[in-house]
């Protein structure tokens, strides 16, 4: 009996290849998207884990934002008897200033030695040496371009004149986040303190690098030293924690494009179900021959479960090879970006993850019309027309199997997400949207029916000579005004062109015939257009509040580290050239300490979503009015007066909540070693988007005297103004770095635009996928067409005629597709943009409008692409066949 | 045999009830070879698809070898079929999508016959299509596709055969031979035949002639012949 049915399989499978092959590309397509985003995750794991000690330069990292304590230096200089190397390097911005210009730098200053690990590539290849004779500097090539710079030339960073030993191509350790200040320049520790750079309250990363000897493990040294440090505002890590940032964020990535990938073996799926349904509706006779041979249901079903497996096989290696080659494409997309260098390795599990899922995809998808091969009865065979016998409906078995099938599918994407909350937002997500679509579809479906019916009694009534019309008669008639005229004419019109009643009520009637694929091709593009279409909203929602979204009076520079001896000549010098209104603000560095008289443990909210309010360093300031685009939500604002006790501090409202604080609350701050409370007497709303400085705390005036603090100015500036302004402060205040907020958006939107183009890359896999169901269904209902094409033919119907028609129902199914797709695509991403991204949203009628525009064209291009043939078939052989 | 007691079948046709087959009751020995006959929807296919389990009566019963075969299951019809009943049938139903040989082979592969092959090749040397095996149904003609669901029908060694207007789509001589070829193989096999047929050349050949009209047999005649098995 086994020999049998896979025998049986075989032979099926044999004759009907070109039957399937859209199920094959259908699993295909899914298939390789989930390999290739599971291979390339993996590729990114392992280079990540290979270049972790690189990633950090080091074995241990201790960061912190001001000078070591000599308590705590101390405490490192115990290590250094147990054979631990030390060096520390600082990273801050500055300007870099040649006579003709100026430029934001990304300024880092190493001690000999650096790095403990990772290579940095330079040239000439031994430049790093040169850095520590005498004040030389490294600089990235986009640095040299912009300043009009060679190596052997000078510059000017703070105070002192470097001379530029060489160009720097890559170093280990440069943190890869969404954006960067501008270009890299790399000198030594000791010609640092020439720049005059570092002062109290500057924006300047120290880390403390640590080399261990092999007997020391660095998870021992970071566990010792955060029990000894005496400095709790230091963070240390390993570097196996290294750019955690980084790490997230490409783990998020992955999940994301996994989850994009599933979509695209969901549409897949839908393939699989229709091609299943179209063969087996081919298939009825010969299942009732078998019947009546004597095959039990049984062993029919497992013919063809064998045959849905083995294509299954076939179409998830293809994919799975597919998958592969998307290891060439994906990477490049991301290469200028991220740190490390990625090679093309294969790995199992991706492959065993990706394969089963395409499987259990195709069994789950194929199993509903498989299982009712058992309702066919044998007695079809006596009678004619065995083709329009109807399939009955599966059965409670078919409920209890699918059921199972898509829990074992919802556990391989929870796998596959690697986190329950995700994993349960996209099955839930994705079941509402398949759920939706499908009822919508079903509506799209029946609303033609009746259109069509009513249509046709409302041109009968006419021909009638009735009166009284409804005036939608006319309006829905109006595309072929041949619905208001006395039909004279033949129906097919005469010299002027292809008769349009007839065109749209035959276009409008493939939608809902019986066999009719309307709804399997709604649901699929309908999901590709979603997909395709909300990611691309999103995106355009991000651009846009990064972008146009900047209020028109916002400043546009910020001027960062402008000392307290230097605010009043820096204002005059910002007055001076017009710039009346520059604003001042305070700024002053400091941690949470304590909150309502506890202490904040550092280590209890490290690993904790949302952790990062308690650990973050918290940029403090004083004010006496309420900030622009501030608003009070709870509580009162400081108007004058004194305050008896505390000082009052006001706190942003998601702080507030994130952190627990409440009207009357305290909380306490470390700055650089004193402590300093405050109690909150007002909670404000803040518009981050306003482009100015916002502030999480607040204090009142006169509060923070004493504690060391820098001045941010911002101001507005004319584009032809702003390298003259730039050169004039960094020629009066070195020290000061000048910040182009246009250049920085302009960074971020680039990377933004990266990263939605590699999104993109895996949504086209399910628009792929549901244009490859649409070219199925039509496929699906080939001979039907023919002979209805042939039928028309035979009564007089030219071929532009047969193909009006068909362009008429293709355009409608994509119209249809379109905007139930687009409808979807802006619930998902206003709620991905609300809940996930806290994006604004904002309505973008033209990208949608684009959008169902460009699905009822791909609609049409693959209808014609699958059907035009039929034109040019001759009626005689095809009628007589019948 | 065959025992049938009181079998209807009524169908409900475009919402009135139809009456198919009426309170029929018949008798066939084993080894008979019986023919019915009577003009196109008088109920004769109807009557062989129920003897042939294809299909539950509206009430009656059908005995074969004793058992009540209207009251199985579907797939005990099937196991039914494939071990005692043959079909040929008017239009073939040949599984396209198989070779002459491996449709010929289908019925012994059911029944797990390791042997299926070579006995394949057997039959289609009885049917005279040695030479066609690995022909597919479409690029065969009409009496050659009736040979194969001939020889198919024989596969299992049935003890009955049934057939439905076997010759109904071919013309006058492959018919001719179509018969001729079914009776040799019945004689051979010594299996019980029930051809149905409007044609009287072919009932000329059988032992007896039940003759139905209106769905209620009309005539029951015992053939006196020289050859062929008697009741």
């Amino acid at each position: 009996m086994t020999a049998f049915v896979s025998r049986m399989a075989w032979r099926e499978t044999r004759a009907a290849w070109r039957h399937f092959t859209y199920f094959f590309i259908c699993i295909a397509l899914g298939v390789a998207a989930l390999v290739g985003v599971g291979l390339f995750s993996e590729n990114l794991e392992r280079a990540i884990q290979r270049e972790a000690r690189s990633l950090m330069a080091a074995d241990v990292e201790l960061r912190t934002s001001r000078p070591l304590t000599p308590e705590a230096e101390a405490v490192l200089r115990r290590l250094d008897g147990r054979g631990v190397a030390r060096m520390q390097v600082s990273e801050l911005v500055a300007m870099a200033a040649v006579p003709s210009g100026t430029q934001l730098v990304e300024l880092k200053a190493v001690e000999p030695g650096y790095p403990f690990y990772g290579k940095l590539r330079a040239v000439p290849e031994d430049t790093l040496t040169a850095l520590f004779t005498g004040t030389r500097a490294l600089a990235e090539e986009a640095l040299l371009i912009r300043l009009n710079l060679e190596v052997g030339d000078t510059l000017k960073i703070g105070h002192a004149e470097f001379r530029i030993a060489g160009v720097l191509k890559k170093e280990p350790d440069r943190a890869a986040g969404a954006f960067s200040f501008g270009p890299r320049v790399l000198i030594s520790r000791q010609s640092l303190a020439a720049t005059g750079l570092v002062q109290p309250g500057s924006r300047v990363t120290h880390r403390h690098l640590l080399k261990l000897p092999e007997a020391l493990s660095p998870k021992a040294v970071q566990g010792e030293l955060a029990a000894t440090f005496p400095d709790k505002t230091v963070r240390v890590s390993t570097y196996q924690d290294a750019q955690p940032m980084l790490r997230r964020f490409l783990r998020q990535l992955t999940m994301y494009l996994g989850l994009v990938g599933l979509i695209a073996l969901m549409v897949g799926g839908i393939g699989v179900a229709s091609s299943i349904r179209a063969f087996l509706k081919e298939k009825l006779e010969t299942i009732a021959v078998l019947k009546a041979l004597g095959a039990e249901s049984g062993t029919i079903l497992r013919v063809y479960l064998s045959q849905t497996l083995l294509l299954g096989v076939l179409g998830s290696l293809a994919g799975a090879a597919l998958g592969a080659a998307f290891q060439v494409a994906l990477p490049p997309l991301l290469k200028a970006w991220l740190p490390i260098e990625l090679e093309f390795r294969l790995a199992l599990l991706p492959f065993v993850r990706g394969m089963g899922m395409g499987l259990l995809t195709t069994v789950l998808f194929a199993l509903w019309p498989l299982l009712e091969v058992r309702h066919v009865r044998p007695k079809l065979i006596l009678r004619r027309g065995v083709a329009d016998e109807a399939l009955g409906s599966p059965g409670r078995m078919a409920w209890a199997i699918s059921g199972l099938l898509a829990l074992a599918l919802a556990g391989l994407a929870l796998w596959q997400a690697g986190s329950w909350r995700a994993a349960g937002l996209f099955i839930g997500a994705l079941a509402a949207a398949l759920a939706l679509l499908s009822a919508t579809a079903w509506l799209v479906v029946r609303l033609a029916r009746g259109l069509s019916r009513w249509r046709l009694q409302a041109s009968l009534r006419l021909r009638r000579g009735e009166r009284g019309v409804p005036w939608r008669t006319v309006r829905l008639g109006a595309p072929g005004a041949g619905g208001c005229k006395p039909a004279h004419r033949s129906p097919f019109g005469g010299a002027h062109g292809p008769p349009l009643q007839v065109v749209w009520r035959q276009g409008l009637a493939n939608l809902y015939r019986p066999g009719s694929q309307a709804q399997t091709v709604l649901v699929s593009v309908g999901v590709g257009v979603m997909v395709i279409l909300a990611i691309h909203l999103v995106e355009q929602n991000i651009l846009w509040e990064i972008g146009e979204n900047v209020p028109t009076d916002a400043p546009t520079f910020f001027f960062i580290d402008i000392q307290p001896d230097q605010r009043d000549a820096f204002e005059r010098l910002l007055v001076e050239r017009g710039h009346t209104d520059a604003r001042l603000t305070p700024l002053v560095r400091s941690r949470l300490w304590g909150l309502n008289g506890q202490q904040v443990r550092r280590e209890s909210y490290e690993d904790r979503e949302h952790g990062w309010y308690f650990t973050r360093e918290y940029v403090l300031t004083f004010l006496n009015e309420l900030p622009k685009g501030n608003v009070i939500a709870n509580g009162q604002w400081w108007d004058g007066g004194g305050s008896s006790g505390l000082p009052r501090v006001s706190v942003e409202e998601e702080a507030a909540s994130r952190l627990g604080l409440d009207l009357g609350s305290t909380v306490e701050f470390d700055i650089q070693g004193a402590k300093v409370s405050g109690r909150i007497t007002s909670i404000r709303k803040v518009d981050w988007g306003n482009m100015s400085t916002n502030f999480y705390f607040v204090f009142e005036p006169g509060s923070l005297e004493g504690a060391p603090m820098t001045y941010v100015a911002t101001t507005r500036v004319d584009p032809q103004e702003e390298v003259a302004l730039q050169r004039a402060t960094v020629a009066a205040f070195p020290n000061v770095s000048a910040i182009n907020i246009r250049a920085v958006l302009d960074s971020v939107a680039q990377v933004v635009d990266r990263i939605s183009l590699v999104i993109r890359f895996m949504a086209a896999l399910s628009i792929l996928a549901g244009a490859v169901v649409l070219a199925g269904a039509l496929a699906a209902t080939r001979f039907r067409r023919i002979y209805e094409a042939m039928v028309f033919k035979a009564v007089g119907a030219t071929r532009l005629v047969l193909a009006s028609t068909f362009a008429v129902e293709y355009a409608l199914l994509g119209a249809a597709a379109g905007m139930i797709g687009a409808g979807l695509a802006i619930g998902l991403a206003w709620g991905g943009g609300h809940w996930i991204l806290d994006v604004k949203w904002r309505f973008q009628p033209a990208a949608i409008v684009w959008g169902i525009g460009a699905t009822i064209a791909g609609t049409v291009l693959v209808g014609f692409l699958s059907t035009y043939r039929i034109l040019g078939q001759k009626p005689l052989p095809v009628l007589r066949r019948e | 045999m065959i025992a049938i007691r009181n079998l209807s079948m009524r169908l409900v046709s475009g919402g009135r009830e139809v009456s198919i087959l009426d309170d029929i009751s018949l008798d066939v020995p084993a080894k008979q070879f019986l023919a019915i006959v009577g003009p196109s929807g008088s109920g004769k296919s109807t009557l062989l698809g129920l003897i042939g389990g294809m299909d539950t009566p509206t009430s009656g019963a059908i005995s074969i070898d004793g058992r009540d075969i209207t009251k199985l299951s579907d797939d005990e019809l099937s196991r039914l079929r494939l071990q005692k009943i043959g079909f040929v049938f008017q239009s073939f139903h040949l599984i396209p999508t198989l070779t002459a040989r491996e449709n010929i082979a289908v019925p012994m592969e059911l029944a797990g016959d390791p042997e299926a092959n070579a006995k394949a090749d057997e039959l289609l040397q009885a049917v005279g299509l040695e030479s066609r095996g690995h022909h597919y149904p479409v690029q065969l003609s009409g009496g050659e596709q009736q040979r194969v669901a001939v020889a198919r029908a024989f596969a299992n060694r049935p003890a009955i055969l049934l057939a439905d207007e076997p010759t109904g789509n071919l013309d006058t001589t492959t018919g001719e031979q179509v018969i001729e070829l079914i009776i040799r193989l019945n004689r051979d096999h010594g299996s019980t035949l029930v051809l149905v047929t409007h044609d009287p050349a072919l009932a000329a050949h059988a032992d007896r002639i039940v003759r139905l009209r209106d769905g209620r047999i009309a005539s029951d005649d015992l053939q006196h012949r020289a050859s062929g098995a008697r009741p």
